[in-house]
């Protein structure tokens, strides 16, 4: 991998220069206690240091409401709307919502099954990553979605003198090419620094366990009261779902025009906490109940992606993090490996 | 990278009613042709494979398909009046028309059943996607051994292609067919009568050599299972197929995922048909 630096002094004239390869979105204070990626105005409004946004990456490629196609009433004519996707850049990806990107790839372009809307805007889309400094909800280490080695044109991390930067795709490189007098080249010292921080940053994950066997636990667990009891408390609002960058359920309904001259299928994302994600027309309600559905967000999570081999969980902590009710994923997790199945 | 390349994966395709037939109160046969020539004439399917069925500004629904692929140049859906989009559905006449995705679904393993008996048992609507099993191995007859078809549903007025399979009874003989349609709730009925369970003896399919296909509500699965394990059939030849909520088709949407942590899988996708070892490896799935 090639690695070069960019200076402090030079970290805005950057941002200015990733404006030229699309309209740049970037992580944001948006209120006391929450970040988000917004259209990038000014670089000093651009924050470099956060614990997680609200919103997952994925909001810019599935989009939370859409127009899938329209029909015409009378002719029958199909047409999907026409987009311009112009090409954009997100600035500040953590390593697990590189990764929750990944996941989301493997289904949504899954060779054979690409869904275009996707796969356009996924084209479309610079990444650019930075080192995180996780917080107490953050077991990424744990989900082996701390690092990633793609999934980005270009990944910076802090050193003293401003940010060692990994090249990781074709358009990182013309990035740094093209822009040659605001990188340089690295030294022994900036190698330090930077394994260094990797250091400080492993030492701070606040878990350090394996979840090898998760899917076991989980299994055996079928029964455990704590399923029952939790479910209780949550309120089945669907936020785990709607910030979680791999959850990626959608809901579809037809609208005709008033003329009815022609009817339009949207999407909007939905969530598998709702009552009636299950049911069906005459009655039937795969989880009908909210245990059903609380245990089944566990279980889809922690189930494998098999084109990547990993799970679904990044473990970014966001669930527990904007969970109104204060339940805790890792909580649970842990408790059901501790748990004896059989009480003496 | 060219993004032109991928296919529109909701794209629907226009299709007409050629025919309506009653079935009973609540069922009714659609007969549909597709208005591109090419696709009307091309489009193929295997049997237990299901349709995306819209009618735009209304919605869209999942039906599986009833008839068979063998026979070219239309298809042959079962629709129960139990929603809004199949309420709507179930009011539309010759030349009226529909938009058509797919065939989704893996379907069942036809060609790995080849040379042996099949042993087909079918519940209430389950009739719908086993009809089209019973004509497609009735089309390739020389593939398979004994055909034995079991139908069953609470009333003699909710057996579904009642009609079709009595006329199919003088054939019986000369093609090696069984066909027994029994109700479990109606005692004045003249003919049989009890569940399915209590005639799979009596069917003459071979147990060491034959696939059995079952199709009715969840909970009839596992007691159609114990039944022919302990009548000597073997558990490598089971199958059956299971209904969830779907609205995409093809893996997305998430509404028809199932199962647990070390096995989740899309009914969509991964089934709808599934076999005896999915299910008992897979709790949750029925």
């Amino acid at each position: 991998m090639r690695y070069t630096k960019l200076r402090k002094e030079n970290f805005h004239e950057f941002l200015r220069v990733l404006e030229r390869y699309g309209k740049v979105y970037a992580p944001h204070r948006i209120s006391e206690k929450f970040y988000d990626f917004r259209e990038m105005r000014d670089p000093n409004d651009v924050v470099t240091e956060y614990p997680r946004t609200v919103m997952p990456p994925k909001k810019f490629f599935f989009e939370p409401l859409s127009e899938l196609f329209k029909v015409g009433l009378r002719d029958f004519s199909y047409s999907t709307p026409e987009e311009d996707i112009q090409p954009f850049v997100i600035f500040g990806v953590h390593a697990y919502d590189i990764k929750g990107l990944m996941i989301l790839d493997s289904v949504y372009m899954e060779p054979g099954l690409e869904e275009k809307q996707y796969a356009v805007r996924r084209q479309k889309a610079l990444i650019v990553g930075i080192s995180d400094m996780p917080d107490q909800y953050n077991f990424s280490n744990v989900r082996n979605a701390d690092w990633v080695d793609e999934g980005f044109d270009l990944f910076l991390h802090p050193i003293e003198e401003g940010w060692l930067i990994r090249v990781g795709s074709p358009t990182g490189h013309k990035i740094i090419d093209d822009n040659s007098q605001l990188f340089h080249g690295t030294t022994l010292k900036d190698i330090d620094d930077f394994k260094e921080h990797e250091k400080r940053r492993q030492l701070s994950f606040p878990m350090c366990m394996s979840l090898s066997d998760v899917r076991y636990v989980l299994e055996v667990n079928w029964n455990n009261p704590i399923w029952e009891e939790e479910a209780k408390r949550c309120l089945g609002c669907g936020n785990c779902t709607m910030t979680c960058p791999t959850c990626r359920c959608y809901e579809v309904w037809d609208e005709p025009d008033v003329e009815l001259s022609s009817a339009s299928r949207f999407r909007r994302w939905d969530s598998c906490q709702f009552h009636d994600h299950g049911l069906v027309a005459g009655g039937e309600n795969f989880r009908e109940h909210k245990v059903d559905r609380f245990r089944h967000r566990y279980n889809c999570k922690n189930s494998y992606v098999k084109a990547l081999h990993c799970d679904f969980c990044v473990g970014c902590g966001r669930c527990t993090a904007f969970c109104p009710a204060g339940i805790s994923y890792m909580g649970i997790i842990t408790h059901l490996m501790e748990a004896k199945v059989h009480e003496d | 990278m060219k993004t032109d390349n991928y296919t529109d994966l909701y794209k629907l395709n226009k299709a007409h009613v050629v025919r309506v037939f009653d079935l009973t109160d609540k069922e009714k046969l659609f007969v549909f042709r597709f208005d591109d020539k090419d696709l009307a004439s091309t489009w193929t399917y295997k049997p237990g494979q299901f349709v995306q069925i819209a009618v735009p500004g209304v919605g869209e629904s999942t039906i599986s398909i009833t008839s068979s692929a063998t026979r070219k140049g239309f298809f042959e859906l079962c629709i129960r009046k139990v929603g809004r989009v199949t309420s709507v559905i179930h009011k539309l006449r010759p030349g009226d028309v529909v938009g058509i995705r797919g065939p989704y679904g893996n379907g069942f393993p036809m060609e790995a059943m080849e040379g042996k008996d099949l042993l087909l048992i079918a519940s209430g609507l389950g009739m719908a996607p086993l009809r089209g099993v019973f004509l497609y191995a009735l089309d390739n007859r020389w593939l398979y051994g004994r055909i034995a078809l079991i139908n069953t549903a609470r009333y003699s007025s909710e057996l579904l292609f009642r009609e079709e399979l009595d006329a199919m009874l003088d054939m019986t003989t000369a093609e090696n067919l069984l066909i027994m349609q029994t109700v479990t709730r109606e005692p004045e009925y003249p003919g049989l009568k009890g569940r399915a369970t209590e005639y799979i003896d009596q069917t003459g399919v071979d147990p060491k050599n034959c696939a059995v296909i079952v199709c009715g509500p969840p909970r009839m699965y596992m007691d159609v299972f114990r039944k022919v394990l302990q009548l000597g059939f073997s558990p490598d030849h089971l199958y059956m197929t299971l209904e969830r909520r779907m609205k995409c088709g093809v893996g997305k949407c998430g509404h028809c995922v199932a199962g647990t942590a070390t096995n989740m899988v899309y009914m969509c996708k991964d089934g709808p048909v599934f076999t005896y070892y999915d299910i008992m490896s897979t709790p949750g799935l029925i």
